[in-house]
């Protein structure tokens, strides 16, 4: 049971009239890790998660989360008792009160645990009796947050988490993800902080377009991505350096920057042919990765 | 015991982790016997996946510096050899520090040094053999 | 706790309307019967033989015409809601990623709404019975039944309309005001061309009076009721089918 992906799509695809959100995702999403879902805005990654969790209906395609198909509305239904899912509107009732609120969420999941809700409660400071109206966005986004928090899902679905955060509550947020990662509970969440996901997660997915770029270990991009800075004499022709693995090629007189995303090896052996006067490996971030990999596209 | 894993270095986390935890058998601040915290509470303390955590520690397990016992946590096994090679990085260490006074007697600045270090040392072996 | 999250949103709607209704039924009956009973109370007796009952029956019929009118009303007001109308608030991604069905998430509402109904007929009418005891004119409690019969069970066809129109639009004006756009429209249609099937009549008790005594003395117009509550069924089905269709 455990072997299966935490999510699994065929092809899914939406579309609104001649616009296409999401095409032909092939997505996998692997148990007990953490995996980030980057893009840039509209790129599809909350129509993904709402097809994921039947609020849209797929134009075309398939997909299971936990096992469950989600296009049949009872198997989603059931799924959804062990998925916890936090919206990218942190959506809550405006006239019921903090402590309403969650023995609201409580009374419909059986992984709650009432000690992680009593802490996570604590610590947030937010007021039990207040109307959830009067709350500042902030504290609006802790309490969402709380409400998934509080349980031990197979699955956490979090849509841009971080957002309406201070710095303080992005860490808090990173440490319970990170806690509840080491429960065994597969983390899934879509977010525009590089520097966050860069930091906790296992695993990046990259959609852009509607269009998965890029599903890869964030430890194998750090060991392949490398931005190489060359030197030369006189400036070589570009096509020497059309490499298996290089990405981008930039020249600058007789300077020539590549960014490639492994066989960095190679490229420096070619450069030491072409009697390279200096060479410069370094690696690349996340973000670098990100914008060049969404700019290729 | 402090650790602290740089998340943009063109290294994977456990790697990094790997040669803390080394590094801290080697200069004594983790001598035998002793434990490392688990993994939960490593995995919050540096608000990493815990998967970076239970990779470092298993591969350390399987180069024998590390016991897991299932229950009660991480065990330093310190053989008597890595206490040799406690000697060895301090000479290397030394060497290091000579070879950074020459440089600098030759006119780099540091940033200069760390980053002709830094190029060399992202090479793997073959190529250097090469030369 | 969905009938919690119900009773929550629709608690001010209700506990108005109720004390509307309750307030007027009472303060009209009490009011006429008191001046017909030259500021007395109990009645004196050459006011009570003097066949003031028919007059009172009117009175009570009358009343009914009223209660009808707000009962509609305020049931049109207790259909307003749902998924639609949570979808404009931005709470629908957090309804909707319960692990209930769309279909228990109408039940529910619509259950509410059915039993907040029924309560709002009888307990105005309850308050008219108990001042015509204090009058010592006591009406016959198979009358208040029937009245209540006829607003209720014919009645909830104009709950399920408002439902089904806040399952296809979600404005927090439009949505009410085409509700009672269809129930005028409806009613001035029906009673055109097809007077024997207008709804609002069957419910004022117009098809049941007699019109010497103003008792409702006929027989329950049991096939109108049941139609209008079959049609007000076929409503709420489609509702559920619209809510279910709909994309998030």
């Amino acid at each position: 049971m455990t072997s299966e992906p935490a999510i699994l799509t065929h092809g899914l695809t939406k579309s609104y009239g001649h616009d296409d959100a999401v095409r032909g995702l092939d997505l996998s999403i692997g148990r007990n890790r953490i995996t980030a879902f980057l893009g840039r805005n509209g790129a599809g990654k909350s129509t993904t998660i709402k097809m994921l969790l039947g609020l849209i209906r797929p134009t075309s395609g398939s997909g299971t989360v936990l096992g469950k198909q989600i296009t049949d509305a009872e198997q989603n239904r059931r799924m959804r008792q062990r998925v916890a899912y936090v919206a990218e509107d942190k959506s809550l009732y405006g006239y019921m009160t903090v402590q309403q609120t969650i023995n609201f969420a409580r009374s419909f999941y059986s992984d709650w645990h009432v000690d992680a809700e009593k802490k996570l409660l604590l610590d947030s400071e937010l007021p039990a009796n207040r109307k959830v109206k009067s709350l500042s966005k902030g504290m609006r986004t802790k309490l969402a947050l709380l409400l998934a928090f509080a349980r031990r899902p197979e699955l956490l679905i979090l849509d841009e988490p971080s957002e309406g955060l201070d710095p303080v509550g992005i860490e808090d947020l990173l440490r319970t993800l990170v806690s509840c990662s080491a429960d065994g509970v597969s983390v899934f969440f879509s977010s525009h902080q590089i520097a966050e996901v860069e930091r906790v997660a296992d695993h990046i997915c990259i959609l852009d377009k509607g269009c998965l770029l890029m599903d890869a270990s964030v430890d194998q991009l750090r060991q392949s991505y490398r931005r190489i800075d060359m030197v030369f004499p006189s400036p070589p022709p570009e096509r020497e350096f059309q490499i298996s693995g290089v990405k981008r090629i930039r020249t600058a007189g007789n300077q020539v920057r590549i960014f490639s995303s492994g066989n960095a090896e190679a490229v420096v052996e070619r450069a030491r042919n072409l009697r390279v006067v200096s060479v410069e490996v370094a690696p690349v971030g996340l973000r670098d990765v990100f914008l060049e990999t969404v700019r290729e596209n | 015991m402090f650790f602290k894993l740089d998340a943009t270095a063109g290294q994977p986390l456990y790697l990094q982790l790997m040669q803390q935890i080394r590094h801290a058998t080697e200069t004594g601040a983790l001598k035998d016997g002793d434990q490392l915290p688990g993994i939960r509470t490593l995995a919050e303390k540096l608000v990493v996946s815990p998967n970076t955590i239970a990779k470092a520690y298993s591969e350390l397990e399987h180069e024998g510096l590390l016991e897991l016992r299932h229950g009660s946590g991480a065990f330093v096994c310190v053989k008597r050899r890595i206490r040799s090679m406690a000697d060895s990085v301090h000479a290397a260490r030394r060497r290091i520090r000579d070879l950074i006074e020459r440089l600098r007697d030759d006119g780099l600045i540091d940033e200069e040094i760390r980053r002709a270090f830094e190029a060399e040392l992202l090479f793997p072996v073959e190529i250097a053999s090469k030369r | 706790m969905l009938w919690y999250k119900a009773w929550l949103e629709t608690r001010s709607r209700f506990l108005t309307s109720l004390a509307t209704l309750t307030i007027f039924s009472s303060i009209f009956v009490h009011h006429a019967l008191y001046i017909a009973c030259l500021n007395t109370f109990p009645c004196p007796e050459e006011v009570r033989h003097s066949g003031w009952r028919s007059e009172f029956h009117f009175l009570l019929f009358v009343n009914q015409q009223y209660v009808v009118l707000m009962w509609i009303l305020a049931v049109v007001l207790l259909g307003m809601g749902g998924l639609l109308r949570e979808k404009a608030l931005g709470t629908s991604s957090l309804t909707l990623t319960l692990p209930v069905s769309r279909a228990r998430l109408m039940r529910v509402r619509v259950a509410m709404g059915i039993f907040q109904a029924i309560v709002l007929g009888v307990v105005p009418w309850l308050a008219v019975l108990i001042i015509s005891f204090r009058a010592g004119m006591p009406i016959s409690v198979a009358q208040v039944g029937f009245y209540i019969l006829l607003l209720v069970g014919g009645g909830l066809i104009y709950f399920a309309m408002a439902v089904l129109v806040s399952s296809l639009v979600s404005g927090e004006y439009t949505a009410p005001a085409l509700t009672f756009g269809a129930v005028l429209l409806g009613a001035m249609l029906f009673d055109n061309w097809l007077r024997r099937f207008n709804v609002w009549r069957l419910v004022t008790g117009d098809f049941s009076i007699d019109r010497n005594t103003f008792l409702l003395s006929k027989q329950v117009p049991w096939p109108g009721l049941l139609g209008s509550l079959c049609v007000a069924a076929l409503m709420l089905l489609a509702s559920v089918i619209a809510v279910q269709r709909k994309e998030f």
